[in-house]
């Protein structure tokens, strides 16, 4: 019986659940910056200290109870290719965009389309969050005009949010990040409740 | 120990290995297991093991399956747990090399390198090594030179072993982290230390001035590291050994050495001992400490010391008799010793330094248990048995009768043909020994399992048993395997079986009567044969007897069959001309086997010398040649001659040249090397002066020679038509345009230059240039039918050779010079003669067949008349005239 009830507890999303987030975007936008103002203080690198990532790494860190995995990804062009390896068994994803970089917004575009177009993600509600980066530069464009830019308006089929930020401050992040955590909550406790209810009918 | 293995065995042999019926499918599928959260590492750790399982027992992974699981294995990653993580490094590791885009774990691996967990970070380097290549390299530099200097000893010594590894794909990167290592070989660990000085030779291994800084640094401070110790012996052997003779400047190396006899680590002591004993420079006084270590080692507790002694000890054998002749006690307690391995050694060492008197005891010591030791030491019993046959001849019956024991014991192949070769080297050595040496084999092709060494034994068989007493005897064992053996052994009977026909008129009747009856046999070759030598047998033509039969074909047979190829795909209308095959000097052969036998240098490091197959020297240069357009009107290369030194070595310029005679052309090739870093060569060519009659026909300049590189310039001159204008000396000068450039980068600094000369040793054009060396089996048979024929035109010279004290020395002069191969072991004096006669053999250039032969008589000066017989009157008198 004692078993039965940690299912609850879990289907319902009430313990502590790990989830795996996805961390992408094009080169030189920021994510592994992003990712860094998360972590735990003794696990964070110097600003100064961070190179650009080859292949990927793992980085976790908290948010409300959840434990996030984030995979972060190389955003280099030789590596674009490999990102779809990480697809499939991610709860959310966290798309970073150079604001300031009007000259490749075509090339987000041209990514973020293959993105959506992937088996293994157009078929599921997987939340979709925007970092709309890099916010304090002079000839940033503005969140509203990024989201217009890449076409967000026609994703229907999946919830995204897009949040300016600033990743070197933190600005902006903390929000993004919580209403990822409200939707992979959600997403999860859909996916469950459903296993849930048959569960209760056997 | 054996129990231990015994019971290893039973549990096995009831199941107990719990891979034994894994499945790559099944294994595959489990890994997706990978791509769940959370990740469950007990679970994980399971199915890697299994996969590297797989590896390790040698199943074949596809690019696609391994690249999948490896992109599922990136993802546990995630999990903390140290022993997964562990098993991932491992599985990064084998499946680098056959998975795509493994670059994927680059930034993952630099984080667990650099990071706090130990022990991630040694693991983690030995990982990102293997899946970094020369590209990426330079991204994870920084942290390879941190590592190399790390405090933690794991760490820096992975980081040092992987830099090792890396310098076959980036050599330049690895240069630079010199002083990294330098800074590791102060280090405290043992390990490290030996690590670090890898690398350092390593790096620095070409250049023979950093080498020796390096030595006289480390040997002045007191390694710590006996591994080190041992290293930095075996680089200065090297060093002492390329230096050779120069006087006492390396005296302090030796010193060295000298001073590790008395080091407190036993493996030390060994190398320094191991290492005096095989230097070439060692003198008698030097060695015999070297010798009392070894003799100490003898009679050591440990088995591993005796086996090492006693096998260095065997090793020197014949360099120094008189030095391991001391240990003789020690070896004689040895030979009961209860590891064969080191009763072998110590026994066949003895045989090398013994008397003639223990051969006899020494030999009936060794058939005791000559059937229990591997086939390894088995040859080299045999070895020692062949040494001992050509030191004291009258023993050849007892050794004979050892071998044949052996020889009717089972075996692989290696020792068998080793027997075989030793049989042969004492039938030609020593007369005596033949009839019995031949009887023996004879017996051993009743029932031989090996191919090739039966028909090597035929081969032998037909050169020898037609010159017995009693030939007739032999050929009821060569028909034998006509009668029974697979194709390759008729064939070869057939041939052998001719070599009677042709040699003894008295057999030649019953010979053919067994070839007709080879020509019913089912197999083409052996038919083929069979028609071949009954056709020419039946002509009774002595001349074609020794053109076709007994002499073995004189070209390169690898030539013939391009050259033949060649003429299949091409349209022409001539025949095939076989002139145009370069003649194969016999020579080429015993170069290759002198190769073969030299022992590769001290540092293991290095790896076991390689054996490749040569091709002869004339179709090594043919390959080049065929790459410069001019050359290829003159047609075929006839010889190709050593390389001449034109310039002392380590002068600014080193150049070399090589002499290709063709038919009517001389080509010379000149390799030039550019010494100077701060000098860009341009428009290099050699100027020569040639001797009267001789034309320039073109000159070929090299375009363009940077730093330390090195390039061809030819030219092409056209042989006098006087023959006797052929040989000359010519002057030599190297021009070229120098222009100034940056050593670092190699960029000229402007864009003209000036023009500069620098002049070089003469070169001589001699006989042997134009001359083929050709191997006759039976000279004296090609002596009188030349004495008969009407073609041959003969000259006759006596002179006296003034310089020369020994009638070995006159041979070896003549031969030099002539070019011509010696026939019948004539180059071979007898001890204590005083007249000898040399027969020697040749082809000149255009086809000419050339025979000599030399009468020396030894009094204060060695007197000799030549005799020499030619098919053109002009190449008889070259000869004759270039000798005065």
């Amino acid at each position: 019986m004692g078993s039965s009830l940690k299912k609850l507890a879990f289907f319902l999303g009430i313990k502590r659940k790990e989830v795996n987030v996805l961390v992408i975007g094009l080169n030189n936008s920021g994510k592994t910056t992003v990712i860094n103002h998360f972590k735990n203080d003794e696990e964070k690198v110097e600003k100064t200290e961070i190179v650009p990532t080859v292949g990927f790494s793992v980085e976790k860190f908290q948010n409300q109870n959840l434990a996030f995995t984030a995979f972060d990804m190389s955003g280099h062009g030789r590596y674009r290719d490999l990102w779809e390896h990480y697809y499939k068994d991610c709860h959310g994803i966290i798309f970073v965009v150079d604001s300031s970089d009007r000259l490749r917004l075509v090339v987000v575009k041209d990514e973020l389309d293959l993105l959506l177009q992937h088996p293994d993600v157009s078929k599921r509600r997987i939340p979709i969050l925007f970092f709309s980066n890099k916010m304090d530069c002079k000839e940033a464009l503005s969140s509203v005009k990024i989201a217009a830019a890449l076409g967000l308006d026609k994703i229907m089929d999946k919830p995204w949010h897009i949040s300016a930020s600033n990743a070197l401050s933190g600005e902006g992040l903390q929000e993004g990040v919580e209403w990822l955590t409200q939707q992979i909550r959600e997403y999860i406790t859909n996916k469950n409740l459903k296993k849930f209810y048959r569960f209760i009918e056997i | 120990m054996s129990s231990f293995k015994r019971e290893k065995k039973e549990e096995e042999d009831g199941g107990g290995n719990p891979f034994q019926n894994i499945e790559k499918t099944t294994v595959l599928q489990e890994a997706r297991t990978f791509n769940e959260t959370p990740v469950n590492p007990r679970k994980c750790t399971h199915i890697l093991t299994k996969i590297l399982y797989l590896l390790n027992q040698g199943e074949q992974f596809g690019s696609t399956e391994a690249t999948e699981a490896f992109f599922a294995m990136t993802k546990l990653f995630q999990s903390k747990d140290v022993i997964l993580r562990r098993m991932v490094y491992l599985g990064i590791k084998e499946l680098s090399s056959i998975a795509d885009d493994v670059i994927i774990v680059t930034s993952s691996l630099t984080k667990d390198m650099t990071g706090k967990e130990d022990l991630y970070r040694a693991a983690a380097i030995r990982a990102l090594c293997s899946i970094t290549d020369s590209t990426m390299l330079q991204a994870i530099e920084r942290y390879m030179k941190q590592a190399i200097v790390d405090r933690n000893s794991a760490v820096s010594s992975a980081a040092l072993v992987s830099s090792l590894h890396m310098t076959k794909i980036a050599g330049d990167v690895v240069k630079r982290w010199v002083n990294e290592a330098q800074e590791a070989v102060n280090s405290d660990n043992i390990m490290v230390q030996y690590h670090a000085l890898g690398v350092l030779y390593h790096i620095r291994k070409s250049d023979r001035l950093a080498v020796t800084k390096l030595v006289a640094k480390l040997t002045r401070m007191s390694l710590k590291s006996p591994y080190a110790v041992c290293m930095l012996i075996r680089i200065t052997a090297k060093l002492l050994e390329e230096e050779g003779d120069s006087g006492n400047s390396n005296n302090h190396l030796f010193e060295f050495i000298d001073s590790c006899l008395r080091h407190k680590s036993e493996m030390v002591t060994y190398e320094a001992a191991h290492a005096i004993v095989n230097l070439k420079r060692t003198s008698s006084r030097e060695l015999a400490p070297a010798i009392s270590i070894l003799q100490l080692f003898c009679s050591s507790p440990k088995p591993t010391l005796r086996f090492a002694a006693v096998r260095t000890l065997n090793q020197v054998a014949i360099s120094h008799p008189a030095a391991v002749t001391a240990c003789n006690i020690d070896l004689e307690n040895l030979i009961s010793d209860s590891n064969r391995s080191i009763a072998t050694l110590a026994i066949t060492t003895l045989l090398k330094t013994g008397g003639e008197s223990s051969v006899e005891r020494l030999m009936k010591q060794i058939s005791m248990f000559v059937s229990e030791i591997s086939d390894e030491f088995k040859v080299v019993v045999v070895q020692a048995i062949r040494a001992l046959a050509l030191k004291f001849p009258r023993k050849h019956s007892v050794l004979m009768n050892f071998l044949s024991a052996m020889l009717r014991e089972e075996g692989g192949f290696d020792y068998k043909a080793s027997i075989a070769d030793t049989i042969i080297t004492i039938i030609e050595d020593n007369p005596d020994a033949k009839e019995t040496g031949l009887a023996h084999l004879c017996e051993f092709i009743e029932d031989c399992e090996h191919t090739s060494l039966a028909v090597r034994i035929l081969h032998l068989l037909g050169k020898e048993g037609p010159r017995t007493k009693q030939p007739s005897r032999y050929i009821r064992f060569i028909y034998n395997r006509v009668l029974l053996e697979d194709p390759r052994f008729r064939a070869g009977a057939v041939s052998a079986m001719a070599q009677f026909g042709a040699t003894c008129p008295d057999l030649l009747e019953n010979i053919q009567v067994l070839l007709t009856r080879c020509q019913m046999d089912p197999d083409d070759e052996v038919r083929d044969r069979a028609t071949y030598y009954s056709n020419i047998l039946s002509r009774q033509d002595k001349s074609l007897y020794n053109n076709y039969i007994i002499e073995p074909m004189k070209i390169s047979i690898s030539a013939l069959e391009r050259s033949l190829q060649e003429y299949i795909q091409g349209d022409t209308e001539q025949a095939f001309d076989i002139k145009s095959i370069p003649v194969v000097s016999p020579l080429a052969a015993e170069e290759i086997q002198t190769i073969a036998q030299k022992t590769d240098g001290m540092l293991s490091s290095t790896g076991p010398a390689s054996k490749p197959v040569q091709a002869s020297r004339e179709e090594n240069y043919i390959k080049e040649l065929s790459n410069v357009p001019e050359l290829q009107q003159l047609g075929p290369l006839f010889k190709s001659s050593d390389v001449v030194e034109l310039t002392e070595s380590e002068t600014e310029f080193v150049v070399r040249c090589i002499k290709h005679s063709y038919t009517k052309h001389l080509v010379l090739q000149f390799n030039c090397t550019n010494t100077l870093s701060d000098l860009l060569l341009e428009n290099v060519r050699v100027q020569v002066d040639p001797s009267e009659g001789y034309n320039i026909v073109k000159e070929i300049p090299c375009p363009k020679l940077p730093y330390n590189e090195t390039g061809t310039s030819y030219i092409i001159l056209e042989f006098p038509s006087d023959l006797s204008q052929s040989v000359g000396t010519f002057g030599a000068v190297l021009k070229f345009i120098a222009k100034d450039c940056d050593p670092t980068t190699g960029i000229p600094d402007t864009d003209e230059g000036y023009g500069d000369e620098y002049i070089l040793e003469d070169l001589e054009v001699t006989p042997s240039d134009q001359i083929q060396r050709v191997s006759k089996v039976n000279w004296s048979a090609a002596w009188d039918e030349a004495t008969e024929a009407n073609n041959y035109s003969m000259m006759n010279i006596v002179f006296s050779l003034s310089s020369v004290s020994t009638l070995e020395e006159a041979i070896k002069n003549v031969v030099q010079y002539l070019g011509l191969q010696a026939a019948e072991h004539s180059d071979k004096v007898p001890e204590g003669k005083t007249v000898h006669t040399l027969l020697l053999a040749g082809v000149f250039r255009g086809g000419a067949d050339i025979l000599a032969q030399a009468k020396l008589v030894l009094a204060d000066t060695v007197t000799m008349e030549l005799t020499v017989k030619a098919t053109e009157e002009s190449v008889a008198e070259l000869i004759v005239f270039a000798i005065e």
